[in-house]
């Protein structure tokens, strides 16, 4: 393998190393520093960019916006708190069957058994709802969520109802965090990278051309249905072992309302968008939150009143819809900045440059 | 570049046959298509033309799955395909372009004709050198990278023929490629037409208003008007029919 070939494999690979990169800079600065609760908010910050790119991974490549992915959170976070609990803790609260009552399996397991019951629900629900196009698509999603929020908020022998489920083992940092992120990215990137995440962007931008040129669509969406949904499972995972504790209520609106504006704002197009947006988001939601808390000028305090948070967020969207539709990357990716090289394509294939206008012919 | 370099994609048995037989479509009482035959052999270009609103489209969302006919049949190489879906008719050999082009726009173009390969089953590498190979035999491979939306009008229609070669199509169905191209744009369209049985080893039903572009590259012509088959025959055959000149031109006394 020659230089020119390694720099074709690193282009292939620009965004995703470069998305990591930024992660993992910000991650090494925060610890650093020393500072355990800036760590805390970007360890909540890292599971949200796990969430968002859940999102993306179907949003982003089908074009179909779905409002109920949150569901899939809520399975995974309960999941693994039936699976990693002490039997002596679930004996408060839950009511299982013996298998989970009586043991306490392994985290790291756990948390993969746990991203994956929500795969398998999202291919059952998927089934159906894959052969629906545009808004029925996604108000069909968005059922699913009403569907699980109900079961789960009534369901008191396996969720302890709408009360706060407690004693989950904690053991998420900002370390655990970061390697799901970068495996989440990775994963994200290589998937819309192979045919089957080509195939599916190719019915975002036409369905009809879409459908002449082979691509069986509702096929195409529920395999990244499936993806998003282990993803997003994996983050309740990730949220579950962070807070040590769970309630039905926080998987509902409110976080539904801030994964999607996260992805919108950054740009629900390119994996880069959503990362972005989760950046942008959280850096803005912080700072309004602490100017609610009240911040300090010489001897005078200066604070918002409550609700800011919410306000802001819903302002940014708007001023992002008008103004860049596409969010801040317009579905763009990162950019490879050493101009024109040797091209390769997805498929391994590599491609001499274009020649430039002047030289041609 | 290599545009006279040919490339065989697929053997096609040389008796393949596209075939419509007694097809008639009602949108609401409408009668669109009235019972239609035809049939297309492999390796030949067949010009369909008729006037404005003669049925054309509609016949081909018919051979594409798009569109179910009310009554008859298609047949794909012997084979009954009527009421198949798109995207099995396309994993089965027939592609076809639109009217109003449809290119993946916010994709490049080597990646629009990857996704034509990919639906016929291709892996992403196969898919690729196939598209490459296609972009150089219509001298287009300096563009592969570009984004579909940033091509002028005339190249878009070109990727938009590259995107239906892609997928080795035992036929192709072109539905007014030489709408809104200029003369010069026409001869290289001509070319291109006139070269696809050929390098591809496939057949071609050409639909198109130009009849520069249908005498240029037809071998044989379907005229349909209001639904119905007026004429049948050789290019010359068609230009002196009665009946075509008729429906294209009117007549001053019946």
């Amino acid at each position: 393998m020659d230089s020119r070939h390694i720099t074709a494999i690193i282009r292939f690979l620009w965004t995703p190393l470069i998305l990591s990169f930024i992660v993992l800079t910000i991650v090494l600065i925060v610890w650093a520093s020393g500072d355990s609760v800036v760590a805390r908010t970007i360890t909540d910050g890292l599971i949200r960019t796990v969430l968002v790119i859940g999102l993306y991974i179907f949003i982003g490549n089908s074009g179909v916006l779905a409002f109920g992915h949150i569901a899939f959170m809520l399975i995974g976070g309960y999941a693994v708190a039936w699976l990693t609990m002490s039997p002596f803790k679930k004996s408060f609260a839950l009511d299982l069957p013996a298998i989970l009552a009586d043991n306490q399996f392994p985290l790291f397991p756990s948390a993969i058994a746990a991203g994956l019951l929500p795969a398998i629900v999202a291919f059952i629900v998927g089934i159906p709802i894959m052969r629906l196009s545009g808004i029925a698509a996604s108000i069909a999603t968005f059922a699913v969520l009403a569907i699980f929020y109900t079961i789960y908020s009534n369901w008191d022998s396996w969720t302890f109802g709408a009360s706060t489920l407690v004693g989950i083992p904690l053991y998420v940092n900002m370390w655990v965090a970061l390697g799901w992120t970068v495996f989440a990215i990775f994963t994200a990137y290589l998937y819309q990278q192979t045919k089957y995440g080509l195939a599916l962007r190719s019915s975002r931008e036409d369905e009809v051309a879409a459908r002449a040129a082979g691509i069986n669509i509702p096929v195409q969406r529920l395999i990244a249905f499936v993806l998003s949904a282990f993803f997003m499972g994996i983050a309740g995972v990730l949220q579950a072992h962070f807070l040590g504790s769970l309630i039905v209520n926080g998987f509902w609106l409110g976080i539904t309302f801030l994964s999607l504006a996260m992805l919108i704002v950054g740009g629900q197009r390119s994996l880069t968008g959503a990362v972005v947006g989760v950046i942008v988001v959280s850096t803005i939601v912080e700072l309004l939150r602490q100017v609610e808390a009240g911040i300090q000028f010489g001897n005078f305090e200066f604070s918002l009143p409550g609700g800011f948070q919410e306000l802001g967020l819903a302002v940014l969207m708007i001023v992002i819809l008008i103004y860049r539709p596409w969010g801040i990357m317009g579905g763009h990716e990162v950019p490879w900045p050493f101009g024109h090289g040797k091209r390769i394509l997805a498929g391994g294939f590599a491609l001499a440059p274009p020649l430039p206008k002047d030289e041609r012919k | 570049m290599t545009a006279s370099a040919p490339i065989v994609i697929t053997e096609n048995a040389s008796s393949d046959k596209l075939e419509v037989f007694d097809v008639s479509v009602d949108f609401e009482g409408l009668r669109a298509i009235d019972d239609v035959t035809l049939s297309i052999n492999n390796r030949e270009v067949f010009g369909l033309i008729g006037p404005n609103g003669a049925g054309k489209t509609t016949l081909v969302n018919v051979l594409t799955g798009f569109q179910k006919p009310t009554t008859g049949r298609v047949l794909l190489g012997g084979r009954d395909v009527t009421g198949w879906t798109p995207h099995k008719l396309g994993r089965n050999g027939l592609s076809r372009t639109f009217q109003a082009v449809r290119l993946f726009r916010d994709l490049p173009v080597v990646e629009n004709l990857e996704i034509a390969a990919i639906g016929t089953g291709l892996g992403r590498r196969e898919a690729s050198k196939r598209s490459i190979e296609i972009l150089k035999w219509m001298d287009f491979e300096h563009k592969a990278f570009d984004q579909a939306d940033t091509l002028p009008y005339g190249e878009e229609r070109r990727v938009g023929i590259g995107r239906a070669l892609a997928m080795a199509p035992r036929f192709v169905l072109l539905d007014e490629p030489a709408a809104g191209l200029s003369d010069a744009e026409c001869d290289d369209l001509m070319s291109i037409i006139s070269k696809i049985p050929s390098n591809f080893g496939c057949g071609v039903l050409l639909i198109e208003h130009n009849m520069r572009v249908i005498m240029g590259v037809c071998e044989r012509i379907h005229v349909i008007d209001s639904g119905k088959t007026i004429a049948q025959g050789s290019p010359s055959e068609i230009q002196n029919n009665p009946d075509v000149i008729r429906a294209y031109l009117g007549s001053k006394t019946e």
